[in-house]
């Protein structure tokens, strides 16, 4: 990896390398979110499947029929509908949490990583990723929770005016810039499960510490990086909506299903890259020399840059 | 004896005219008989009533004070020595009844949990003088006729100490304070506008041998006497002003506020909007009786849709003036309300409130829905008055049923709500929820506040009625439907029709008895649904061994199952189609609970529908009218990739904010 590449461009690279990670937690993805629809799926085929009326579903989207249909009664609640797909999305969330370290060590290897070494790198961290997910939760809980209180006695206040436009815009503004927040405390977490990882670091704390240290000592650099990835997350999902729309055929099943999945793997892809983008960015760190006594990292004799 | 029975006669004659004398001071008075307001060189309504305001309105405080003089023209045929007033201003108090039955449906309407003291209403008479008799100020009595509510202070009640004979004239002079609300609903303010409806004490309607002055209900609207308005209303300079009827003049005072002056001709009701944001946009309606001046008030947010405001207000009109009859006023101003106000959507006589917001895409016909819903008003409220209390349907469902007709002319039928990225909605659509959740809870004949709750009133007063209409027209003829909808216009203009007068109007109109319908849809409660229950296709030969189906050639015998689910009986077409693209069409009665039709032929049933031609838009489930011998899963598998794209795009969110 050349020092001079830029770190969205060296995570680029790492992700290339290591497509079938994108690829299996893809697959995943669409698995779960499969068995989650499965309930809703079952019961629209009831009432769609042998009715003419559902022509105004597939050759366009009727809104009101669709609205009949969620109130059949035999479509069965909404919530009885809905809520497998939540379920599965918790199930993914924990799949991801459970599979991410190997991913980062995968990431920081120069080599494809064996399976029993990946295995071993997520059966290893799991506690460790468990911690570093309650205390992410309770810093960025508490974050949000002021900045969100703060942003709606802001909209209030700007609801009092005449100016129509100005709550919208202020819940606008103040919705991004909560997510720049939220995305700097997720950076320093990433930095922190990648140190975990990397330096098989037991004491969450540690890792806490060392990637609140490093990202604030690279805080521009690694905000940025993040941020340009998410900007191209934003415009693949706009694109994607778009060519859905325009190319998509209504009543094509089938190039509805092309599209959709294709902007799912590509938006999948995206987290990946922010996660490759911060190993890129931590296995540079580890290349300049610290003061602290640093661990072996288990499997690396080499430093750990291409 | 017969002379002195005669001079007997005429004694009681003398003392019964002594007994009603009119007040002193009401010798003269008239309703005025003018037309300045209209198109037309005579009086349009049986004047009943004439109003004479004059407010002041405090805008730092939204209060107003004014005096009201009524002239009121017994026109009852029967001398009346008692006369009920509303205040519907006291509706929005803690213990009114509008407020009660508000709480009872908390998940519905205003947030009345954020509801404080600032933002009450109250309509306080300060003194009541009857000319001729004095001042009856002490002797107010609040009533309420609706419920046992003892502490709802919307109508008041008052004993003439000499009743006013039949064909008499009587006069009060009214002093009242208002404090105005905080918009919960139809009236009130909003930052620093302020929309006035219900904001005069108005006199009831003697109706059917009794006065009928309903209390402030959550549901319901309104009802009163035709008549002639005058108002001057005062208010800060830099406030524009819109009202019901024209603006006949505007004088700036010294003292910084400005006196607009309005006179309404044949209306029942009177609002009115202040705000220092409105911008106007005039336009003009050419209707079959003159020119109507168009007076729109947008909020400067919302400049750019006024056209979109104008163009649908000019042909709902040219629709309505075409369809049903002329619109005679000259003027018709539309409000464009206060953001986040809750005073959109509202009808008052040449005075409507529109409902939007700035983002407002022109995909979405809100803005358009709203407005000819209100124009429409005008027809099924403004001019035939019916009663909205008692027959909320009258006004709002026979009016949602010419929106479905006037937006779909306009738009299509299956894009005049929605038609944005490929994803579309008809008014019919817009409909059909309400009525498969209400069908069987409430019929459309009854009590607007007695309904089972608000979204059995919406569903079936609104889109119960509308398709029952639309269901009839089906019955009797699109164009039988709408000369009956015009016969009922022009017949019932400027009165107070009942339910009976429209059904029997359409009777007349068609030349059918439709009690059979009428007692289903409009009186009772009886669900339509018709279902293709089961269709089998089995070869007449299926005997034979090794028998080889082929198309064309094989016979088979057929058999199709139609059923009566509902209660709701009517006479449908059903059509059969088969694979070879033969269709037959069968009719049934309805009367029994199922049909079955046979068929044998070289081919096998490929679809069976009900309705095929689609007028019943009543039935409670569409999605069982028809029934296909192949399942077609390309439906469901559609809507089912959108669920798991949504799903896979909701975990992946979680996912990458957590890990």
């Amino acid at each position: 990896m050349n020092e001079k590449t830029s770190l969205v461009a060296a995570g680029a690279a790492i992700m290339r390398r290591n497509k079938r990670y994108v690829v299996w937690f893809y697959l995943l993805n669409l698995a779960f979110a499969h068995f989650g629809a499965t309930a809703f799926s079952d019961a629209a085929h009831g009432i769609l499947d042998h009715s003419l009326y559902a022509d105004k579903l597939l050759h366009g989207f009727n809104l009101g029929v669709f609205l009949e249909m969620l109130a059949r009664p035999e479509f069965g609640t909404l919530p009885g509908a809905t809520h497998p797909a939540m379920m599965f999305s918790v199930v993914f969330f924990l799949a991801s949490l459970l599979f991410m370290p190997g991913v980062l060590l995968g990431y920081a290897s120069d080599h494809p990583l064996p399976r029993d070494e990946f295995y071993r790198a997520c059966g290893r961290n799991v506690w460790r990723f468990v911690r570093l997910f309650f205390f992410f939760s309770v810093i960025a809980g508490i974050a949000t929770g002021i900045l969100f209180g703060g942003l709606n006695a802001l909209v209030n206040a700007a609801d009092k005016t005449s100016n129509e436009r100005l709550p919208f815009f202020a819940q606008l503004i103040g919705t991004v810039i909560i997510l720049l927040v939220l995305m700097v405390i997720r950076i320093w977490f990433d930095v922190a499960q990648t140190d975990a990882v990397l330096r098989d670091q037991p004491a969450v704390r540690k890792s806490i510490v060392a990637g609140f240290r490093k990202t604030r000592r690279n805080f521009g650099r690694l905000l940025g990086s993040y941020l340009a990835i998410a900007i191209v997350a934003v415009a693949i999902l706009m694109a994607g909506i778009l060519l859905w729309y325009a190319i998509v055929p209504p009543s094509s099943v089938l190039g509805a299903f092309i599209i959709g999945q294709a902007t799912m793997l590509l938006l999948l892809a995206m987290r990946f890259w922010q996660r490759a983008t911060g190993v890129a960015f931590y296995v540079r760190e580890m290349t300049e020399p610290v003061a602290e006594e640093t661990r072996p990292i288990p499997g690396f004799a080499s430093p750990l840059v291409s | 004896m017969v002379v002195r029975l005669k001079v007997g006669v005429c004694l009681l004659a003398a003392l019964s005219v002594t007994a009603f004398a009119q007040s002193d001071g009401a010798a003269g008075l008239a309703i005025p008989a003018t037309t300045l307001a209209i198109n037309s060189a005579t009086p349009l309504s049986q004047r009943v009533v004439a109003y004479d305001m004059d407010a002041k309105y405090d805008a730092k405080t939204h209060s107003l004070d004014a005096t009201e003089t009524l002239t009121y023209h017994n026109l009852t045929g029967q001398a009346l020595d008692t006369f009920p007033f509303h205040l519907y201003l006291n509706g929005f108090q803690p213990t009114s009844t509008w407020i009660r039955e508000g709480k009872r449906w908390n998940s519905y309407g205003p947030d009345l949990g954020t509801w404080d003291a600032k933002g009450y209403g109250a309509e306080e008479i300060k003194s009541f003088e009857v000319v001729g008799q004095g001042d009856f100020t002490s002797q107010l009595q609040f009533i309420h006729p609706d419920d046992e509510n003892k502490d709802d202070r919307t109508v008041v009640q008052v004993h003439l100490s000499k009743p006013i004979p039949a064909d008499g004239y009587v006069q009060f002079k009214i002093k009242f304070h208002d404090q105005f609300p905080e918009t919960l609903a139809r009236t009130g303010w909003n930052r620093d506008s302020i929309l006035g409806g219900q904001w005069f004490p108005k006199v009831g309607v003697w109706w059917h041998g009794a006065w009928n002055c309903h209390q402030f209900h959550y549901d319901t609207e309104f009802f009163a006497d035709f008549g002639v308005y005058d108002v001057k209303l005062t208010v800060p300079q830099y406030e524009v002003v819109g009202a019901s009827g024209i603006e006949v003049g505007s004088v700036n005072n010294a003292d910084g506020t400005k006196t607009v002056t309005y006179h309404g001709d044949d209306i029942h009701d009177f609002a009115w909007t202040a705000s220092p944001h409105y911008l106007i946009y005039n336009d003009t309606f050419q209707g079959s009786m003159g020119p109507v001046k168009l007076r729109i008030l947008m909020q400067p947010a919302h400049w750019s849709q006024a056209e979109r405001h104008a163009r649908i207000a000019k042909e709902t009109m040219e629709h309505f003036d075409r369809w049903y009859g002329p619109y005679p006023y000259k003027t018709l101003t539309i409000v464009d309300p206060e953001p986040g106000s809750e005073a959109g959507g509202m009808e008052y006589p040449t005075f409507i409130t529109g409902d939007t917001n700035w983002y407002m895409p022109k995909g979405v016909l809100l803005v358009e829905d709203v407005v000819e819903h209100e124009f429409g008003h005008q027809y099924w409220y403004g001019m035939v008055a019916t009663n909205e209390f008692e027959d909320a349907w009258m006004d709002e469902g026979i009016n949602q049923y010419t929106q479905i007709k006037i937006m779909n002319s306009i738009f299509g039928a299956s894009t005049s709500i929605i038609n944005m990225w490929g994803v579309t909605a008809g008014q019919v659509d817009e409909a059909r929820p309400g009525l498969e959740a209400e069908a069987d809870v409430d019929p459309i004949a009854k009590n607007g506040w007695e309904y089972a709750d608000p979204n059995s009133y919406g569903g079936i007063t609104y889109f119960k009625t509308a398709l029952s209409l639309r269901t009839l027209e089906g019955v009797i003829g699109e164009d039988t439907m709408r000369r009956a909808m015009h016969t009922y216009f022009m017949r019932y203009r400027f009165t107070h029709p009942t339910k009976e007068d429209f059904l029997k109007t359409i009777e007349e109109v068609s030349g059918q008895d439709l009690r059979w319908y009428f007692n289903q849809a409009i009186y009772g409660t009886q669900v339509l649904d018709y279902e293709v229950m089961k269709i089998t296709s089995a070869p007449v030969d299926w005997y034979k061994e090794n028998l080889s189906e082929k198309k064309g050639e094989t016979e088979y015998v057929s058999n199709v199952w139609v059923h009566r689910k509902g209660e709701f009986v009517i006479p449908i077409d059903v059509e059969v189609k088969f694979d070879n693209g033969d269709r037959v069409r069968e009719h049934w009665d309805g009367q029994d609970r199922w049909v079955r039709y046979e068929y044998q032929k070289k081919s096998k049933v490929e679809s069976v529908e009900v309705d095929p031609d689609h007028k019943i838009y009543l039935d409670r489930n569409n999605f069982n009218n028809s029934r296909t011998a192949e399942p077609n899963g390309d439906p469901a598998r559609k809507l089912a990739n959108y669920w798991t794209c949504i799903s896979q795009f909701f975990a992946q969110f979680l996912a990458w904010w957590l890990v």
